[in-house]
């Protein structure tokens, strides 16, 4: 692992940003997570070698969208391509963050970073470099479906970082697509800031080609009386872990996500979310699907926080899991943490393979075992898929994962 | 919000069995090195094979760090403040009851455990462990007619050597983790069962742990065998008095189930919890695992944890037999200060096996009340199915409740369910209750007992009045 003895003798990057500056000071000091922490302890070792053993990459090649334009009118934007972003209509308007503006913003939400828990962050930060990170500030309604892709190319590792600011009483969709080519390791950090009564409605969609690796990190903080709608996908890559934190900084605020992670061959992906609830009236409804297959590995770690200033906080958790083969594993740990007294919480979890009952119901009826099988396995991701923005028309991610070999 | 101010008064009611017992103690000196290890066993006139599993246990214990994982905060044990071994002082052999000092028998009286002849009216033996050492034993004979053996550790080390010997450690192996290890280093009694092939134990055995001494920890150990197509059920309380310092209690209890035999272990747990501010109280750091080795065989925890300054306890099943069966069911109460972080873990290894987890926490005052327990479906546990739940009850707004399950599967046809909520004493309900007439402390009482039941139901009938009587001390009223 060559990067981390870089971040060591601090030889990772030349001209250095104040905010590299300051995340590799972090990193010097314990270079690799805490393998023995709740976060970490799951991860394969050896896969996240993998993630770490490409170079850097500060020169990105073309890169081509895979999917042409609808009729439907879209921003497309491609984090690592440098234009000037001023969008300003009448109903609203889209800009480019201003250094200063990035550099405050990025600043503050480093100073609450834990060295173990935000590790994925303070990576991505020390890599990022000037023209990999799309700060945005959006305000307004009406605002066209906007994309942005994130893009890692053959044997390097690339680090995207996106900086989005919602300001008040704004609402879009957007949705965030992650690539990665062969061989290729790709660290992607948002941050999101929804102000006062806007609202997001987010999807992420992740996929690699083979042995492609992804650290993807979430940040979202939400202002009083927002809301914030997650739907996410993760598929095909050899390593990736998607972390999310929402904090609602005051409370009222309302919280859905729908998430999944698809694992086969010898996969490993995991999703570790943590909600913490800073006000009251808070809601979160969170559901997580997993479904593992061949060798691969699936895990899903959910914290809820409540402490006492969240009274009247209503929060359910929900981690379902499909277990298709003998040498597949699984591991879920939805938790708990929970000090206020006026609160509802429930969580439950699930682990078990396609119903039988239904398969047998449906082949009574003259479908064969493999279209039953493909039957349930559709109205299983359809959940999720219907969940994510911008996907409908033309991402085709049903058929993308029910044919995936 | 329900009034805090009325709900804290019905939660804190003082300790009752803080009392301490004036009688001439034979202590050995503090601190803990080998010659503490040889002198214990020694004293005990130990076989060698034993001297030389506590002697390796030690050594490591010494490489082994105390677990933080837990992140329970309390101040570090010095483990060479304290006394290994302390027993009453009594004649050598006691060969009836009537030896037994009568200040003894008076403190288990005090504390509700006849262990006197006329007394013995309720069909219960009692094996009573008063810091290092049994006392007494009742019921042996009646037992042994059936071929029970129910005796204190240290007698069936001299009396049955060969059971000890082929089991003791099988199920909580020394090294399992830091306290286990300190356990199996330098424990002084518990009780020891054995129920032979076939035979259904005429009736309950119980064991009562009391802890004297402010200064000397308590290290027992409990092992219980059922042969083939045996059953038993088994019964353990503990107290403590009140004293300002914190005692260690790390005990070990292994079960093994044989062959379609079934072990029942219940627990009503309520050692001293310390004062309001927090001090003093016992540390319960307590290893319990049962191994149902046997085909059908089936091993269920039932705990009622309302004492202890912090407890440490994840009683366990490991399910190695065809179909064999675990079940947790437990209540825990924490107020004030206390810390309990308790849970279960069920390995499913056999095929067909089955657990079943129901967990109710109630925290109160400034406690943290935590499950955490961990489900695992093996490679070959086809067929196997899990269920879990876990509710927690908050009071006042300065409590704590977590849930941490850790659920893994490596089993595709194996199903595992998880449930968890929490709630708080509803506002509503006490209306309700109390524009019927019902008095707020036992409306609260009512409530606290219904949210409570899944778990009373499965205490054996003796037990669940001596429970109903704890969370009474606890919730004062007529809880039950």
């Amino acid at each position: 692992m060559e990067i981390i003895e870089k971040i060591k003798n601090n030889k990772l990057i030349d001209n250095q940003t104040e905010i590299q500056k300051i995340c590799l000071h972090k990193l010097q000091s314990s270079p690799l997570p805490n393998p023995k922490s709740e976060l970490w302890r799951l991860s394969n070792k050896s896969k996240f070698s993998d993630f770490l053993d490409y170079s850097i990459n500060e020169k990105d090649p073309k890169f081509d969208i895979p999917y042409p334009k609808n009729s439907q009118s879209t921003i497309r934007l491609i984090i690592g391509e440098s234009y000037q972003i001023k969008i300003i209509e009448e109903n609203y308007s889209i800009q480019q963050l201003s250094e200063d503006e990035l550099d405050k913003h990025i600043k503050e939400q480093i100073s609450y970073f834990d060295q173990n828990e935000n590790w994925s962050d303070l990576l991505n930060l020390s890599l990022s470099c000037t023209k990999n990170i799309l700060g945005l500030k959006i305000n307004g309604s009406k605002i066209p479906p906007i994309e942005i892709f994130s893009h890692a190319s053959s044997n390097s590792l690339n680090a995207k970082t996106l900086v989005i600011f919602l300001e008040k009483n704004c609402d879009i969709d957007l949705l965030q697509v992650n690539l990665g080519e062969e061989n290729s390791s790709l660290s992607q950090s948002t941050f999101f800031c929804l102000e006062e009564n806007s609202s997001v409605n987010h999807g992420v969609v992740s996929y690699g080609e083979n042995r492609s690796n992804l650290l993807n990190s979430l940040n979202v903080i939400q202002q009083k009386n927002s809301e914030y709608n997650l739907g996410s996908l993760h598929f095909k890559f050899n390593f990736a872990r998607f972390e999310i934190r929402i904090k609602q900084s005051a409370g009222n605020a309302k919280t859905n996500i729908k998430s999944m992670q698809i694992t086969k061959k010898d996969e490993q992906i995991s999703t570790y979310t943590k909600i913490d609830f800073n006000g009251p009236n808070g809601f979160l409804d969170q559901l997580n699907k997993s479904l593992a297959d061949d060798k691969s590995h699936a895990i899903f770690e959910g914290s809820i926080i409540v402490p006492k200033i969240a009274q009247k906080t209503d929060a359910s958790q929900l981690s379902r899991n499909l277990l298709l083969s003998n040498l597949a594993q699984i591991d879920t740990k939805p938790q708990l943490e929970i000090i206020a007294d006026d609160v509802k919480c429930k969580h439950g979890a699930t682990i078990s393979q396609l119903n039988e009952e239904e398969l047998f119901y449906m082949r009574t009826r003259g479908i064969t075992l493999p279209e039953a099988s493909k039957l349930q396995l559709s109205s299983y991701f359809q959940e999720i898929i219907s969940f994510i923005p911008v996907s409908k028309d033309r991402w085709d991610l049903l058929d993308k994962l029910l044919n995936e070999k | 919000m329900v009034n805090e101010n009325l709900v804290e008064d019905v939660v804190k009611e003082p300790y009752k069995y803080g009392f301490v017992t004036d009688i001439e103690t034979e202590k050995i000196a503090k601190g803990l090195n080998e010659d503490t290890i040889r002198l214990i066993s020694q004293k005990k006139e130990e076989p060698k094979y034993l001297l030389d599993f506590r002697l390796k246990a030690f050594k490591k214990w010494q490489t082994m760090d105390e677990p933080d994982w837990a992140g329970l905060g309390y101040k570090q044990i010095d483990y060479q403040d304290i006394i290994y071994y302390s027993a009453p002082k009594q004649k050598e052999k006691i060969s009836s009851l009537d030896e037994v000092d009568p200040k003894l028998l008076e403190t288990f009286d005090k504390l509700g455990i006849p262990l006197t002849e006329q007394k013995k009216l309720t069909n219960v033996a009692v094996d009573a462990v008063f810091d290092s050492v049994s006392i007494a034993t009742t019921f042996r004979e009646e037992l042994a007619e059936h071929g029970v053996i129910f005796c204190s550790i240290s007698e069936a080390v001299k009396n049955h050597s060969d059971l000890i010997e082929k089991y003791l450690g099988t199920v909580v192996p020394a090294s399992d983790n830091y306290f286990a290890a300190l356990n199996s280093a330098v424990f002084s009694d518990g009780s020891f069962v054995y129920i032979p092939k076939g035979v259904t134990c005429p009736m309950d055995l119980s064991s009562y742990f009391r802890i004297n001494s402010g200064d000397s920890g308590q290290f027992e150990r409990t092992l219980i065998i059922a042969e083939e197509s045996s059953s038993v059920s088994y019964l353990e309380g503990c107290t403590a008095p009140m004293f300002d310092t914190n005692t260690l209690h790390a005990a070990v209890v292994e079960l093994i189930a044989l062959d379609d035999a079934s072990i029942k272990y219940s627990t009503v747990q309520n050692w001293y919890a310390g004062d309001e501010e927090g001090v003093g109280g016992i540390f319960n750091f307590v290893t319990k695992r049962g191994k149902c080795l046997g085909k059908r065989s089936k091993i269920s925890w039932s705990q009622v944890e309302t004492g202890s300054a912090i407890t440490w306890k994840y009683p366990s099943c490991l399910l190695l037999g065809e179909a064999s069966v675990g079940e947790f069911y437990s209540v825990a109460l924490t107020n004030n200060l206390q810390q309990a972080d308790t849970g279960t873990k069920m390995i499913h290894i056999g095929p067909k096996t089955k657990s079943t987890i129901v967990s109710k926490g109630i925290s109160a005052g400034n406690s943290i009340n935590s499950y955490r327990g961990l489900v695992k479906m093996g490679t070959k546990a086809t067929g196997s199915r899990n269920y879990s739940q876990c509710d927690s009850m908050l009071i006042g707004d300065q409590a704590s409740a977590n849930t941490f399950p850790y659920i893994k599967s490596q089993q595709p046809n194996s199903e595992i369910e998880h449930e968890a909520s929490t709630c708080s004493i509803s506002e509503d309900q006490l209306f309700y209750l109390q524009s019927r007439g019902i008095e707020f402390e036992e409306a609260i009482s009512m409530m606290v007992s219904g949210f409570c039941r899944d778990v009373f139901n499965q205490l054996p009938m003796e037990f669940a009045a001596e429970a109903d009587k704890l969370l009474a001390l606890k919730l004062e009223g007529s809880v039950g």
